[in-house]
């Protein structure tokens, strides 16, 4: 696939809960290989729009084509093993768990030896284990986190714990990466670690990335395209230095006079 | 071969004995110990060195090199000595200004940078350095879209190197039989706090030196395991690490992340380390606020048989031979408590553990020798090849850095100054006649002694006691000098002593001293003994803890030359107050405000008063202002 090519189409995707209309016939496209930002005020409908992706909700109307399925009609389960894998606001860790068995649970959709096998732990299924671990620890190695290879997760400072996520998230191998905020609560140093992980994650691993951020410096530097949402709405989409000076942008941001 | 001079030549010949044979050197990996050979390592070393042949680097050039203790920066050092270069050390913090002030007064022809971080520092300086001609790197992390000719791999400089071992197959064995023990190994830049940094020089026949000596003290077997944990700019990793790894064949771990050392230290349990003071210190403190989270049961038998440890490592410290009872006791402890901590902090297998930096509390060294870790002061610096004191096994003295260690002889100067000689004096530092000049003075036998810049003195028992920096030293009126910051550093070792001032000066004759209890401590050392107080005054004033603190005084007045003695001291009335200016708020003093303020006392200790009535003000929290009215006794010591 060329770098030009349409990966992730998302189709007059409309979402309501009840009355309330949380995205409205909302289109855009992500292309393979570039980062591709969501941004817009609060209440704009960036994480519905990744939850859409991601198969955690259902929208009414609309469709989002990846690969050659409609990831609306795709059980979500399904979604993760075609190679999309998210990271969310709020951590969503097993907080009573290593950083290790985090990370190696996550692998257990690609583990092919039935549970009987890996209980007996002989033969393939010890080999599976180590090459999961193989994975693993280079993820750990990747992300600098050997330190807290064994430390509860629960107990990590948070920057650390949004750093384990996505970990996990990378874990799965995917090819789409969604992350709703990774940088959300983190101090300048913590945000710089996080922006150089993303990128080296998109160069070296190849990973086509949505990213959900408030930090317009950040967004500006690291994103390929900007995609802005406002009640719903899709109000542009272009590069970030368009964005920038977008009459549209700069009203949803700052609001009416 | 002849006798090995030089770092090399002892490595290829622990390679000639070794081989494929046994493990050289260790590296955690994604969560995995590597090991490699003495053959793997000769390898690296080998075409790493040809390929800077290739490179054009001559004999006598420098290199210098930064980057995170592992194996290829071992490899590197080894394979650039191998060839006659000289390395260039530096810190990883090092910002781009010192790495380019360094990188241009040592004429490095080539910089060893192990990742992004480093380089990009470099390409920041890139028109600084002329005479740099490569950048060479080997965590490649972050560089893969750098596509500048300055920069060069480490597998790419072996692969030059490959491709010349097959046109000349002894071309490195021949260059390792050049070096001789007088070539200069390493520039060793020492962090001057006034001025610009000096380049030691020192030779492959000083740090071996070193090496040598060390071994004599506290023997490094090849079944023995270093952590490589000192940075690499200092020299103490040199010849703790390296050279001992080169001369006895002592294996070398290199952790997986500079954040990950202290796991990596409990992995692979070293017989020997050293940790800087400060270090020592958290590790008590942690230790005691890992038992208070402990069970109930731990936390008895903890209670129960840590006095049984300070009670043996008390013996041994002053010689008296331990008891059949306490032996037994001891044991069980050491079962039960002890063995189970030292395994925690990684020390179970230690044999010797070194601590150098500020002066350690009595308390933290007869802690850890309680728990039985075999924990030693070393005293030295980058001139004299790292440590030229030690303490040696059953002869620690608190108040001491220990004996000269073999080979090694220490002398105090006329001015008090402690000066170093004997092999590991350093060669001077380079470009700076001036300042070798300074450093080093010659005996009638020719001998040079490095002038250590410290103050000092060699004790009765052949053990040398370091004060301050001369600098620091004050001079009383009778021309004898004294240093407030160690009288004042070692009585606040006393628990029950919160700050000092020590006081003396060109126009005294005697030193003297501003107490202030520790109101918590030796409150509590009071009502044990049921000594009823109301006040802060009014204990400070207390006969008994008089007594108590004149014991600490006397204490230190013993590890003092006799003139700089405390003679009188005072218990003050009041702590000193960072609201009053007394103290900066990082609690320093602020001597001229506390002269001026309690000039009285002070005339009063020096007038031989036995006590002093003081009218102090004081100034409430709430900003009013007050007087407290109060008579201070006068404590006086003999000789």
């Amino acid at each position: 696939m060329d770098q030009n090519s349409v990966l992730l189409s998302i189709e007059n995707v409309s979402l309501s809960f009840g009355g309330a209309a949380a995205l409205s016939e909302v289109s855009f496209d992500v292309r393979q290989g570039e980062i591709r930002a969501i941004i817009g005020p609060n209440g704009a409908g960036k994480t519905s729009m990744l939850n859409c992706i991601s198969g955690f909700y259902r929208p009414q109307r609309g469709r989002i084509l990846y690969d050659n399925h409609d990831l609306t009609q795709t059980p979500n389960h399904q979604i993760a093993r075609l190679g999309i894998a998210r990271t969310f606001q709020n951590i969503a860790l097993y907080t009573g768990l290593s950083t290790l068995d985090n990370l190696m649970a996550a692998r257990h959709i690609q583990m092919k030896q039935s549970s009987l096998a890996s209980m007996v732990y002989w033969g393939p299924a010890q080999r599976e284990e180590v090459e999961h671990r193989r994975v693993v620890e280079e993820i750990i190695d990747f992300l600098e986190i050997a330190h807290i290879r064994k430390a509860v997760v629960g107990a990590l400072p948070y920057g650390l714990r949004k750093r384990v996520e996505l970990g996990r998230a990378l874990a799965l191998e995917p090819k789409v990466l969604l992350l709703d905020e990774p940088m959300a609560g983190m101090n300048v140093e913590e945000k710089e670690d996080m922006a150089r992980f993303i990128l080296d994650i998109h160069e070296r691993r190849g990973a086509t990335i949505v990213l959900i951020e408030h930090d317009m410096g950040l967004v500006m530097d690291i994103a390929s395209r900007v995609v802005v949402l406002d009640f719903g709405r899709k109000i542009a989409d272009g590069l970030p230095d368009e964005m920038k000076h977008d009459e549209r942008v700069i009203h949803a941001y700052l609001g009416q006079e | 071969m002849n006798e090995s001079q030089t770092l090399p030549q002892h490595f290829l010949s622990q390679v000639r004995k070794y081989g494929r044979h046994k493990v050289a050197l260790r590296q955690k990996e994604l969560g995995i110990w590597r090991e490699f050979t003495w053959q793997n390592s000769y390898e690296q070393v080998k075409h790493f060195g040809l390929g800077l042949i290739t490179l054009g680097v001559q004999r006598g050039d420098k290199i210098a090199t930064v980057g995170d203790n592992d194996r290829q920066y071992l490899w590197a050092y080894l394979g650039l000595l191998s060839i006659g270069a000289a390395q260039v050390g530096i810190y990883t913090d090092a910002i781009a200004s010192e790495m380019s002030y360094v990188i241009q007064h040592s004429d490095s022809v080539l910089a060893l940078a192990k990742d992004q971080e480093q380089c990009d520092k470099l390409l920041e300086i890139r028109s600084e350095l002329p005479a740099v001609r490569k950048v060479i790197y080997w965590d490649e992390r972050g560089l893969w879209n750098y596509d500048d000719p300055w920069l060069m791999s480490f597998e790419a400089v072996q692969a030059l190197g490959r491709d010349m071992a097959e046109k000349e197959p002894d071309r490195f064995e021949l260059e390792v039989a050049l070096g001789q023990g007088s070539d200069l190994a390493v520039l060793c830049y020492t962090s001057g706090t006034t001025g610009l940094p000096k380049g030691a020089m020192l030779s492959h026949a000083n740090v071996l030196a070193t090496a040598r000596v060390f071994h004599a003290v506290d023997p490094r077997l090849d079944t023995d395991n270093h952590v490589s944990l000192l940075p690499l700019g200092w020299i103490g990793e040199h010849v703790l690490g390296i050279a001992p790894h080169v001369y006895t064949g002592l294996m070398l771990n290199f952790p997986e992340e500079p954040e990950t050392v202290r796991e990596n230290v409990r992995e692979i349990a070293p017989e020997g380390l050293l940790y800087n003071s400060r270090l020592w210190d958290g590790l008590v403190g942690s230790v005691q606020v890992r038992i208070n989270d402990s069970s109930w049961l731990n936390r008895r038998l903890y209670q129960w048989f840590l006095p049984v440890g300070y009670k043996a490592a008390d013996k041994r410290f002053s010689g008296q031979p331990i008891g059949p009872g306490l032996r037994v006791a001891y044991a069980l402890g050491d079962r039960l408590v002890f063995a189970p901590i030292r395994d925690k902090l990684g020390l179970s297998r230690v044999r010797a553990a070194y601590t150098a930096g500020a002066a350690l509390s009595p308390d933290a060294m007869r802690f850890f020798h309680a728990l039985g870790i075999n924990l030693k002061q070393i005293y030295g610096s980058t001139e004299v090849t790292g440590g030229a004191t030690v303490h040696r096994d059953g002869r620690i003295k608190f108040a001491s850095v220990g004996q000269p260690a073999p080979e090694i002889e220490v002398r105090t100067s006329p001015a008090g100054e402690l000066q170093i000689t004997g092999p590991t004096v350093f060669q001077g530092y380079y470009k700076n006649p001036e300042a070798t000049a300074a450093a080093l003075s010659y005996d009638q036998d020719g001998r040079a002694w490095f002038c250590t810049g410290d103050a000092g003195y060699v004790d009765e028992d052949g053990h040398v006691i370091y004060l301050d920096r001369v600098k620091e030293m004050l001079t009383l009126a009778n021309g004898e000098k004294y240093s407030p910051q160690f009288i004042e550093g070692r009585l606040k070792f006393s628990p029950y002593i919160r700050d000092v001032m020590a006081v003396g000066g060109p126009n005294r004759d005697f030193v003297t001293a501003l107490v202030i209890i520790d109101f918590e401590n030796a409150g509590k050392w009071a009502e044990k003994r049921r000594l009823n107080y109301t006040t802060f005054v009014d204990l400070s004033q207390k006969e008994e803890v008089y007594n108590l603190i004149k014991e600490a005084v006397a204490q230190v007045n013993a590890s003092l030359p006799p003139a700089a003695r405390l003679r009188r001291f005072v218990l003050m009335h009041k702590e000193f107050d960072a609201d009053e200016a007394e103290m900066t708020r990082s609690r320093k003093l602020r001597r001229n405000v506390l002269y001026d303020r309690y000039g009285q006392i002070i005339e009063a200790m020096y007038n031989g008063q036995e006590s002093v009535h003081v009218r102090a003000p004081v100034r409430y929290q709430d900003g009013r202002e007050g007087f407290v009215e109060t008579s201070i006794r006068i404590a006086a010591l003999g000789d």
